[in-house]
């Protein structure tokens, strides 16, 4: 049907909801939004859109949005609403107060992948340049830390091998801890498409999500796993390779540390890891084990997409070194139609990862502690920086909970929220003296801050996003920002406030600042994406206009060979019980994203007006449920309720649900425990009980721990 | 780093030293595969280059009070982070600090 309203302009951006970055083009009259069309030049989506991108738009002008600075000097008070001068003054002035009292290293900061890659900069060079510490991180940090830290130590970088488009020449298609055809649904298209041309698919994964069985989509094989078994499953698959004999010795030696393979064949190979022994302890059929293994080594093009079901986990390094590793062994890099390939959950986390926005490296992944990498940034920002690295997110509250972290700066996060048992994280933040959430609404964390800065949505900015398959495009302003400024000029203004001078006429400027100082970013500039319309990095002299595959003739690594990690099992400490003797696992569906602040703002509401638990046949039975049925969910770290159903998508022991809406509060129950090397949470595996609620109970979601303010004194005493 | 002293305001772990000992355990156990002295360098080298300075003198203050509940191979890995000698080039695990 035709548009009733003649759009009087057009821009082309980005959407800014998944990690496929589907390009769009924006139609205006005037200020407002009339309509979003998919982009027919887009490379990641060839004008297709998903139901998130095409209508979840309208948030841009809720009447939610805040329009005004806000500031309290203390929690309990009611906001006043003050002039941005005034915000930034009060901002600045707490900030610093606080360093005075509690030392350089009491504040931080956090950024956030719904941004773009100049805020995410700027936001680093703000804690590095400006607070003096190396205290930033990124909600990375919370999804695909480990990929970064997985794949840099097997393959040198930690990001997609591939463009999506290769998928179109994979013969083999194995998902893990993954559910594109919801989560990443133009991707997932294409995929689907392969499936029909004959592809075959594997996937690992607790739910039989939509991916294994629904229309065009029927997986091979499915490893129905139970939750918390992805290294022994994986060590498994390659168990098989290397007994036998399916791997490819001559890529390895070619390729490889051929002295590191054979350590990781002989751990692998052990009889610890064979199909026998670990199929009963994952709750899988042995000789499904062997089926995957068989079919992805055959190839000859087996391809591997990951999601945040293998990276959210106490093993989740691991397990990401476990896909790398397989891929190299069976020489599955370097060409169209193979790679591992980390599915990112939102719109800029390869941006999010790249930018520097972390707490031990600057842009490209290099280190705070390497004096070189730190020089050129001193010359750059005229500052003397940091030489230690910082704390990470979850460390931060660790710290404000003991009185070391009073202050923080959070960009387009909301933690309370988004952050694994909540509980701990408001008690943290209510140890702290100034939080300034910088965001599009007054959300969870807010009710915990002293400052609040008016956000601009990426409809109101300009910029660029890296989307997961590495490719940078550019971010263009549709509509003028609503409260005034884009957020990288609110991030340049605090700076200015406490004293750092430093201006940029526009984001362009920016981008070409952090293209001096990131090797794979070297060649971005506004005026490239103009020209070319969007470029994978690595962009730089090399390949000018970007790059499609990497890892062809060698691996970023110090000798240019992939190498193997040593991937023993080690189980979770987060194990059923009498107690708790369900394994919950959460996910996302199609029409909402995420936690839902955009989309939950929208019309999309009507397809999913609320979470739901879903459940097997007999652990219903047992518990005397039925459909529709309000259940509490109860953890060692809390409770909340929900409804729930019955599914045939769950095993017995295992239930499941989507965190989208904040009534929901799934995190009031996740666990405080966290992958080994990155401390990205483990949500995906929660040990609980469900019970049914009697009318007489208050709904209601609360705390099993002892009281916030209690837990601080606690700590302080100690 | 600035010293805490100068900051009568703090004091203590600036991490409750139980969440830090599980964590330190846990790298532990990613690194016990490895012929033992490179899974100490690994320790050390993962201590290095992503601990917050504060994390790591607690952990080695907790040693020096016995270092209670840690796995030895954490324990050797730590102390090798008291002289910077330590710090080798044919590190095998994370990128060298």
């Amino acid at each position: 049907m035709p548009n009733p309203r003649r759009p009087e302009k057009e821009t082309v951006t980005i959407c800014a909801y998944c990690g496929v970055g589907c390009g769009f083009k924006a139609e205006t009259i005037g200020n407002e939004i009339v309509r979003m069309t998919p982009w027919k030049e887009g490379k990641a989506n060839h004008g297709h859109s998903c139901v998130k991108g095409r209508f979840a738009f309208d948030y841009y002008r809720h009447p939610d949005r805040v329009k005004t600075p806000l500031i309290r000097s203390s929690i309990d008070e009611p906001w006043k609403e003050v002039s941005w001068e005034e915000a930034f003054a009060y901002a600045g002035s707490e900030l610093r107060r606080i360093q005075e009292k509690y030392g350089r290293s009491s504040v931080g900061g956090v950024s956030s992948s719904r941004c773009t890659n100049e805020e995410i900069f700027l936001t680093m060079k703000f804690v590095r340049a400006v607070l003096g510490n190396n205290n930033i991180d990124n909600c990375a940090r919370i999804c695909h830390s480990p990929t970064q830290f997985g794949l840099s130590a097997t393959v040198g970088a930690g990001a997609a091998s591939q463009h999506f488009d290769s998928i179109l020449q994979a013969d083999v298609i194995m998902v893990v801890g993954a559910n594109p055809t919801e989560g990443h649904p133009v991707f997932g298209s294409m995929m689907k498409r392969r499936i029909r041309q004959g592809a075959k698919l594997i996937v690992i994964d607790p739910r039989r999500t939509e991916t294994v069985d629904s229309p065009h989509c029927r997986a091979d094989i499915h490893l129905a796993l139970r939750p918390g078994n992805n290294v022994a499953i994986l060590n498994s698959i390659a168990h098989v390779i290397v007994r036998e004999n399916l791997h490819d010795p001559e890529f390895i030696k070619a390729r490889c540390e051929w002295e590191e393979f054979e350590p990781w064949a002989e751990l692998v190979g052990s009889d610890d890891y064979s199909p026998e022994r670990v199929g009963p302890i994952a709750g899988v059929d042995p000789e499904d084990i062997r089926r995957a293994a068989r079919i992805y080594a055959s190839g000859p093009r087996s391809t591997i997409y990951y999601g945040l079901g293998v990276t959210e986990h106490s093993q989740g390094s691991t397990g990401v070194m476990c896909l790398g590793n397989l891929a190299l062994a069976c020489g599955m890099y370097g060409r169209e139609g193979v790679g591992v390939n980390p599915l990112r959950g939102q719109g800029n986390v390869q941006g999010g990862s790249c930018l520097g926005s972390w707490p031990h490296v600057f842009t490209g992944y290099r280190f705070v502690t390497d004096d070189a990498t730190r020089a050129s940034f001193e010359a750059e920002w005229g500052v003397d920086l940091d030489p230690e690295p910082g704390l990470r997110l979850p460390n931060m509250f660790d710290a404000a909970l003991t009185g070391h972290f009073k202050g923080m700066y959070i960009l387009g996060e909301d933690p309370v929220q988004s952050d694994p048992n909540q509980n701990h994280i408001i008690a943290a933040l209510r140890n702290m003296e100034c939080v300034v959430v910088h965001d599009i609404f007054l959300n969870e964390t807010s009710k915990y801050a002293h400052v609040l800065l008016p956000g601009s949505s990426s409809l109101e900015k300009d910029g660029t996003f890296t989307n997961a398959e590495r490719r940078i495009s550019r971010v263009r302003k549709v509509v003028e920002p609503l409260a005034g400024y884009q957020d990288w000029e609110v991030t340049v203004k605090l700076m200015n406030a406490m004293g750092y001078d430093v201006e940029y006429a526009h984001a362009g400027e920016v981008l070409d600042e952090l293209a001096r100082l990131s090797p794979a970013y070297s060649g971005a500039s506004f005026e490239l994406l103009e020209r070319v319309g969007s470029a994978q990095w690595p962009v730089d002299t090399n390949a000018p206009e970007g790059t499609e595959v990497l890892h062809v003739k060698q691996f970023p690594r110090a000798n240019g060979r992939g190498t193997f990690m040593l991937t023993g099992f080690v189980p979770t400490r987060e194990r059923v019980s009498d107690q708790y003797p369900l394994l919950l696992t959460t996910g996302r569906i199609l029409s909402q994203y995420n936690v839902g602040t955009q989309t939950r703002r929208t019309a999309n509401s009507q397809w999913h007006p609320e979470d739901v638990l879903e459940m097997s046949h007999g652990d219903m039975q047992a518990r005397g449920l039925s459909d529709g049925d309000k259940v509490t969910v109860t953890s060692r770290f809390g409770s909340t309720q929900l409804k729930v159903i019955e599914s045939t998508r769950v095993n017995p022991g295992v239930i499941y649900t989507t965190f989208h809406h904040a009534e929901s509060k799934a995190n009031a129950v996740t666990s405080d425990l966290s992958d080994w090397a990155t401390n990205c949470p483990e949500y995906k595996v929660t040990a609980v009980e469900v019970t049914k609620v009697t009318s007489a109970e208050p709904a209601r979601a609360h705390s099993t721990t002892a009281e916030p303010e209690t837990r601080a004194l606690v700590a302080e005493e100690a | 780093m600035e010293p805490t002293d100068e900051h009568p305001a703090v004091s203590g772990e600036v991490i409750d030293l139980d969440r830090l000992i599980e964590m330190a355990n846990q790298i532990g156990d990613f690194f016990s595969p490895y012929p033992p002295q490179r899974g100490i360098e690994g320790l050390r080298n993962h201590f290095r280059t992503y601990w917050d300075p504060r994390m790591r003198s607690a952990l080695l203050a907790y040693i020096d009070d016995g270092g209670e509940g840690l796995s030895e191979l954490v324990v050797t890995g730590a102390r090798l982070l008291e002289d910077d000698a330590a710090e080798k080039d044919g590190y095998y695990g994370p990128p060298k600090a």
